[in-house]
């Protein structure tokens, strides 16, 4: 079986779990967390290498009973003492610590496993169970966990390495693997996909059995070819990012609450979805949640969906409200300034630069003129970083669960951002609500649902009437799948897991799953 | 002798000129390789603010140090063949990354760039024999491919004889199902095989400048009065187009032919990246995209010296083969 990864050009080899630079299959298909969190469904969390766990009442002590009969792919017995090992090595090492985790590892019997946190952690669940790779401790306590690349690694998942070269590598199955009669594909070669036309062409060419990647009329060239197939799962809700705060310095009309309302109002997305994203995208939510899956997370005093069509009065009443006026070029004008806007985009993202044609069109509509300005990725991004932008096309990303706190903690705390001109590390819309901080600190401090659902409500009344990030649409992941050399892939209706083949720790999951066709 | 001393001296003071910039342009780039990871991060999943401090530790990224200590540090390094560490492959250093890819391209376009000049100066030196031949309409037609722009022509050669007919593969470098790499046949067979439409459209993009050019040399050597004298001895035709006119004829085109050789490397990178090529082009592309500074150093440096060491080497043999270029000492 053939995976492709996207690269460039070479691969550097690098089987290290903990380096940000690892190849993808360290992440998933060699090495394994405790608990595997699928995205694509709010259920409880499936276990891996723990069969239990369990939190003290005030979110300091988490308590983790390991599986017992895991071997290590070198023979050796897999142990409550390796977990402790991994996440005392990891609150240690600075470097590798990219969830500042302070936990400190107690092993209490073969099995069972204490993790004391300093202050109450609950959110702190999800990564530490779901987003952290178990290192045997006999090969890992003489390696350097930040620079080590790891070669031959060691690990309890259901493949290890077979061969590498820089152009490709191969993953041969683990015969030990603990989990029975899995899994039944002896052989995965990620192969380096430099472009997306190699990748596309690779797919028709029947090279490739699994890559994600969107291309443009991907519908038409796949329907010709019967062992193809595609899941489509929208996560990644496409937004404006607006530099929303002018008390952090943010510049332009977009730092009026009006003028983001009056965007949200005017947005066609259905025009949007049809024109620059081949009907594959799905509605979006005010509170960035995403529709369906998240239902029980949104506050029902809060639409639970972007409007569709565009609401060209609602627009033009919201600004006039906020004190604009419309000019003599059909522009509104406020204190001298007009309503004109520059989105940022990316150089060759051809569906973001569509879109924003599009929205040209409908924002003109209702009064106001935008500019579309592309740029590196570079340059696009540290703009963001710094706050020298009024609004920018991007995407909002994946927690490690589903629980809505960490995009509510990543994109709208004040403690993760800076005034403009120093780097914000993941708000760059410069929210700041005393109100929102609060709630975020409230929801962190319980395990209770109902107690956080009370504080999600506060942060969507707020976010969905701040709007610094101006819901579009839940954007595409496309994955596809060639079916002539093995079955089992995830399919629209069976999400087993998130089948990106870049996810980490889904993928070793669907290749778990998979079945040879004779 | 002062001569070549006086050579060596501008060509040390080039490369230092050359290293400075190196040092400098990469940095006046925006954004960071720490933000730069981060953000990449972000969209696979969640971002704390310490990963920036963790990232920062991992990378060793001193951006408070002033320019000045950078660059004596950047000029130690360099002397003790020391380019740092990738932040694009990280762990893995600059000069192994160099190493790995540097040999497709130099086999690419090395062989590519010979086989044009070779074809070019065979092709011109007969058409310049006989004017007015069939081979003097050719000139045209390669012109025509040189006009097409390199990366519209590439393009089409691979959408015609890769998707359409299925000819040559569409990307890589080699089999990488079934051969291993390594000093066997059935990776070098596959490697020709994967290389050979790269080469091609390079072939067909270049010809028409060593055609032309030695055409028209060989055109103005024939008018020369030693032709007519060896004419008059009675040579064989053949003998006196050979060693009396193509061999004076092919001096500008040697010239010419060894700075190319020095693009060689730099001229890569379009190829490498519609035929998605393990090259060099491709790492440096790679580099800049992820403000990789090291490795975008790394492979400006590979370029300058490439270039500078092609040029000294010409200016030196030139010396040799024409003494009129020697200045009078």
């Amino acid at each position: 079986m053939r995976a492709g990864s996207p690269s460039s050009g070479s691969i550097a080899e690098n089987f290290n779990p903990f380096s940000p630079t690892a190849l993808q299959p360290a992440r998933g298909i060699i090495y394994e967390p405790l608990y595997y969190y699928n995205l694509m469904s709010s259920g409880d969390p499936k276990p891996m290498l723990a069969t239990g766990y369990s939190w003290n009442a005030d979110g300091t002590k988490l308590t983790v009973t390991t599986r017992q009969g895991v071997k290590w792919s070198d023979g050796k017995p897999f142990s409550a003492a390796d977990v402790a090992f991994t996440f005392n090595m990891i609150a240690k090492t600075a470097s590798i610590n990219t969830n500042g985790l302070a936990a400190t590892a107690a092993v209490k019997d073969d099995h069972t496993v204490v993790l004391s946190f300093k202050k109450t952690s609950f959110v702190s669940g999800p990564s530490v169970l779901g987003d952290t790779a178990i290192v045997p401790e006999h090969l890992w306590k003489d390696k350097n966990p930040a620079t080590d690349i790891n070669r031959n690694p060691v690990g309890t998942g259901a493949y290890s390495v077979a061969t590498f070269t820089p152009q490709s590598y191969e993953l041969k199955r683990n015969p030990g693997y603990w989990q029975q009669g899995k899994p039944q594909i002896d052989k995965v070669r990620y192969i380096s996909l430099a472009s997306a036309d190699a990748a596309t062409s690779a797919l028709l060419a029947g090279e490739v059995d699994w890559m994600s990647a969107y291309f443009p009329g991907f519908d038409g060239l796949m329907k010709g070819k019967k062992e193809l197939s595609y899941v489509n799962t929208p996560a990644l809700t496409t937004s404006l990012f607006a530099c929303s705060s002018a008390k952090l310095g943010c510049k332009g009309p977009q730092t009026d609450v009006a003028v983001r309302q009056a965007i949200y109002a005017a947005l066609d997305r259905d025009q949007l979805n049809k024109l620059a994203f081949s009907n594959v995208a799905n509605p979006g939510s005010p509170t960035l949640l995403i529709p369906g899956r998240d239902d029980k997370w949104i506050s029902p005093s809060v639409e639970a969906k972007t409007p569709q069509g565009a609401d060209t009065g609602k627009a033009e009443s919201v600004l006039t409200k906020g004190g604009w006026s419309k000019g003599p070029d059909g522009i509104y004008v406020k204190d001298g300034q007009r309503l004109s806007l520059t989105i940022q985009v990316v150089t060759g993202w051809s569906d973001f630069i569509s879109a924003i044609d599009a929205m040209t069109q409908q924002l003109r509509k209702a009064g106001m003129e935008i500019k579309s300005s592309q740029m590196s990725w570079n340059e696009w991004n540290s703009r963001e970083l710094k706050g020298t932008y009024q609004l920018s096309l991007n995407s909002i990303g994946l927690g490690p669960s589903t629980d809505p706190y960490y995009t509510y903690e990543g994109k709208y705390s004040s403690k993760n951002t800076a005034p403009a001109g120093q780097n914000a590390s993941s708000n760059p819309a410069r929210y700041a609500n005393p109100a929102v901080d609060a709630a975020i600190a409230a929801a962190a401090q319980t395990n209770d649902e109902a107690a956080k659902l009370q504080q999600y409500a506060v942060i969507q009344d707020n976010i969905a009437r701040d709007l610094p990030y101006i819901p579009m649409v839940i954007g595409s992941t496309l994955t596809e799948f060639n079916n002539s050399r093995a079955t089992g892939w995830p399919t629209q209706d069976n999400l087993y897991s998130f089948p990106a083949s870049w996810k980490a720790w889904d993928n070793g999951v669907v290749l778990q799953n998979l079945t040879p066709v004779k | 002798m002062r001569y070549y001393l006086r050579k060596l001296a501008f060509y040390t003071v080039a490369l230092w000129a050359a290293l400075t910039l190196n040092f400098l342009l990469p940095r006046m780039m925006p954004g960071d390789p720490v933000d730069l990871m981060i953000s990449k991060l972000a969209a696979k999943g969640p971002v704390s603010a310490e990963t920036r401090r963790s990232l920062e530790l991992l990378l060793g990224t001193k951006s408070d140090q002033p320019l000045v200590s950078q660059y004596v540090d950047y000029l130690g390094n360099l002397a003790h063949g020391d380019f740092g560490i990738s932040v694009t492959f990280f762990p893995q250093t600059v000069s192994t990354t160099i190493a790995q890819t540097l040999p497709w391209t130099i086999a690419l376009m090395g062989i590519a760039t010979l086989i044009s000049f070779a074809i070019g100066i065979l092709l011109g030196q007969l058409a310049g024999w006989k004017r007015g031949s069939w081979l003097d309409n050719l000139i045209p037609v390669t012109t025509m491919f040189q006009a097409v722009p390199y990366f519209w022509l590439a393009l089409v050669l691979l959408y015609l004889l890769s998707s359409v007919t299925q000819v040559f593969p569409t990307s890589g470098g080699y089999d990488v199902y079934n051969v291993t790499p390594g000093f066997n046949l059935p990776f070098l067979r596959s490697a020709a095989y994967y290389g050979t439409l790269p080469a091609l459209t390079i072939v067909i993009s270049s010809i028409a400048g060593w055609m032309l050019g030695m055409r028209n040399m060989m055109v103005a050597t024939l008018s020369e009065d030693y032709i007519v004298t060896a004419e008059a001895k009675g040579l064989k035709p053949r003998r006196i187009m050979t060693t009396y006119a193509a061999r004076n004829a092919v001096l500008p085109s040697l010239a010419g032919f060894a700075t190319t050789l020095g693009f060689v490397v730099s001229g890569s990178i379009i190829t490498e990246q519609v035929f998605s090529y393990p090259g060099i082009g491709m790492t440096l592309m790679s580099a800049v995209q992820n403000n990789d500074y090291a490795l975008m150093q790394g492979v400006f440096l590979v370029i300058t010296i490439s270039v500078l060491g092609a040029n000294l080497l010409v200016d030196l043999l030139y010396a040799l083969i024409d003494p009129r270029t020697r200045a009078r000492a």
